[in-house]
């Protein structure tokens, strides 16, 4: 698999309710050990949230604040995302995500931290 | 001296956007036309290229990413493809014209049919950018395009009326007998001109190439701030001079010859001499930049290596781009299509394509993970925002302002 | 996830970071510093084992094999049939770099061998031996 096949597919819950598109993919450093880098990234969970370009241009971040005229709406645009954990991904189609459960209980993404 | 060498970089960017072939023409074209009443247009400009490039050569003294790896990393593949050939495209259009400008400078000092010198002038680019030295070629072509400065001396000595000259550029108007239209067209075409993204690309990828670091923050402010101020003086001197001598006799400007006849008016032989040197360095610094940028942009859209700080076998794919845009540009402009005719369009195509530029560097540049404490502050910040509106009003405005006024006609 | 050697102990240094924002994209350099293309893509595989958990990020993908799906459309298309027309072998894949190469992940993504042991300089190569390489000076920095 490869991550562009996760990006920007479409997210339903297991009531067919739409949760969004996948805006990022979450990965976590505790995967095994690989070569020289250390241990492997593994998924953690996909970061979901309305269709909207913007995305990726690092607001999720806590460090990004400016300048305001970008960082005000797409900052608000962010408190709107949710994040799916991978073990509540269901099924992996083509275009479409099915995760389990409802999307009312999924929380909001931690914020990464900026250097 | 040493610090003076220092800004070339600057000049040589400000140079190649402000005075290249194109914009010799449609400055003198302006001045002719419109007096003074387009001038705000050239500091509004200013101004706007002096913000997005600092934040450019800031980005890349602090994180050594030039600013074709921004626009990947923000828009992503798909929109940064779309701006690649955006501007791959303006690039082409731009560097086949200069190679052609050259010519034209040549012909004006030698009588000879500038498609003749088209093959030498082509080659010649294409050597200094094979042979010599990133800093050596920035010097020669930056310090020699400083012999136009005889434009703004010519307007000096051509004696305005200092207190209506203010007048006019403080409050603008439109000319009787021009369109709203045509001179809101000029005014897009002027403010493209003045932020053609290639600045931006060449600057960056320079300072990358003289490897500057975090550091060389005060050298960057230096850079621009000289750099453009500079060019923009230059195409107001230009604008100035045909506004004195060409509008009130109503003779309207095509051609290089027209462009220096007010300052050789005013200046004689000896100023015909600076304005032949002005215009060959200025065109030929001018093909370099473009020439340059077209390889810069593809090799950092695909991650190639690219520069002239190795090898060219170290940089096999970057040279062959460079090779062949400059081929291509030198038969496109065989074809003996009006070379000025070409950089017009493709300033307004150039407008079109702004904002997928200037968009993601000032994203970049507040981008902590990349700036490491050296983001934009709230002047940086404020300026910023207010031209990236200015770019994206320009940009929606550039095409249908081309098609009513049939291109300023 | 026992098998799992690592952090465990240290939770709250685990390292992480969102893939399109920080890794996608990314320019790649060599052990030597060199620029050796881009993040064009990632490989993800289900774990060892019975394959069920999440999935490991076990290579970059990068070069035209890979960017072309990145790109869809016709563009795409055409770029993934000039990939494997040029090709040598009949299926091929995308260049991959097993992340096990990777040395750090920062503005930039480095690596810990040089750009010449991975399988991703065809197209530079043959530009540098056909081109660039038989005009006289290529092999002498500018002066």
């Amino acid at each position: 698999m490869r991550l562009s096949e996760l990006l920007h597919s479409r997210v339903v819950d297991a009531a067919g309710n739409d949760v969004g598109r996948v805006h990022d993919v979450r990965l976590v450093q505790d995967g095994p050990l690989v070569g020289t880098f250390g241990a492997a990234f593994r998924v953690e969970g996909l970061i979901v949230g309305p269709a909207i370009a913007g995305a990726r241009l690092g607001y999720r971040r806590s460090g990004m604040t400016g300048p305001f005229l970008l960082a005000a709406p797409l900052r608000r645009l962010h408190r709107r995302v949710k994040f799916v954990p991978w073990d509540r991904v269901a099924e992996l189609g083509r275009d479409t995500i099915s995760i389990s459960g409802s999307a009312d209980d999924l929380d909001e993404p931690e914020p990464l931290p900026t250097a | 001296m040493k610090r003076f060498v220092a800004v070339t970089l600057g000049i040589l960017t400000a140079i190649g956007g402000f005075v290249d072939i194109g914009d010799l023409v449609a400055n003198a074209e302006v001045g002719a036309r419109f007096g003074f009443d387009l001038a705000w247009v050239v500091g509004v400009g200013v101004i706007g290229i002096c913000v997005f490039a600092e934040m450019a050569g800031r980005v890349a003294a602090v994180s050594t990413r030039p600013v074709f790896d921004l626009v990947r990393e923000r828009l992503g593949a798909r929109a940064a493809l779309a701006n690649l050939l955006a501007s791959s495209f303006v690039n082409f259009l731009t560097l086949a014209a200069e190679v052609a400008g050259i010519a034209l400078a040549l012909e004006l000092a030698s009588s000879v049919s500038y498609l003749l010198w088209i093959p030498f002038t082509s080659l010649a680019v294409w050597l200094v950018i094979w042979r010599v030295r990133f800093e050596t070629m920035e010097r020669i072509f930056g310090l020699a395009g400083l012999s136009l400065v005889a434009f703004a001396v010519g307007f000096w000595r051509l004696g305005p009326d200092w207190g209506s000259v203010f007048h006019s550029v403080s409050h603008p108007v439109v000319p009787s007998g021009e369109g709203h239209a045509t001179y809101l067209f000029y005014a897009v075409s002027l403010f493209g001109a003045a932020m053609t993204p290639y600045e931006v690309f060449f600057f960056s990828s320079g300072a990358v190439e003289e490897r500057w670091t975090t550091d060389d923050l005060n050298v960057n402010r230096a850079n621009v701030l000289i750099g453009f101020p500079l060019g923009g003086i230059l195409s107001l001197s230009i604008m100035g001079t045909t506004a004195l001598v060409l509008l009130p006799r109503g003779i309207t400007v095509d051609n290089l010859a027209q462009v220096a006849l007010p300052t050789v008016l005013a200046l004689g032989k000896l100023g015909l001499a600076f304005l032949l040197i002005g215009f060959f360095a200025a065109t030929f610094g001018a093909a370099l930049e473009t020439a340059l940028s077209s390889g810069y942009i593809i090799s950092q859209f695909f991650g190639w290596q690219w520069g002239k700080m190795v090898r060219p076998v170290d940089a096999p794919r970057f040279h062959a781009v460079v090779l062949v845009s400059l081929v291509l540009g030198a038969m496109l402009v065989l074809t003996s299509v009006d070379p000025i005719k070409v950089t017009e369009y493709s300033l307004v195509l150039s407008a079109l394509a702004l904002p997928l530029t200037y968009f993601p560097i000032l994203v970049i540049a507040n981008d902590p993970d990349y700036m490491h404490g050296r983001t934009n502050g709230r002047v940086a910040n404020a300026l910023g925002s207010i031209f990236l509106i200015i770019v994206l009003v320009a940009s929606a405005a550039a095409i249908p302002l081309m098609i009513v006024t049939k291109a300023g006609q | 996830m026992s098998e799992h050697v690592g952090w465990a102990g240290r939770p709250r240094r685990l390292r992480r970071l969102d893939a399109g924002l920080s890794l996608l994209d990314r320019q790649i350099l060599d052990r030597d510093g060199r620029l050796s293309g881009k993040v064009d893509d990632l490989e993800l595989t289900p774990p060892e084992g019975d394959g069920s958990g999440p999935p490991v990020v076990t290579a970059i993908l990068s070069g035209p094999g890979a960017l072309a799906r990145r790109l869809r459309g016709s563009v795409g298309a055409w770029l993934e049939s000039v990939h494997s027309r040029l090709h040598p072998s009949a299926e091929p894949g995308p260049a991959r770099i097993p992340f096990g190469v990777v040395k750090e992940i920062a503005a930039t993504v480095g690596l810990s061998v040089r750009k010449d042991d991975l399988e991703l300089s065809r197209f530079e190569d043959w530009t540098r031996d056909h081109i660039i390489g038989r005009i006289p000076g290529a092999r002498h920095a500018p002066e």
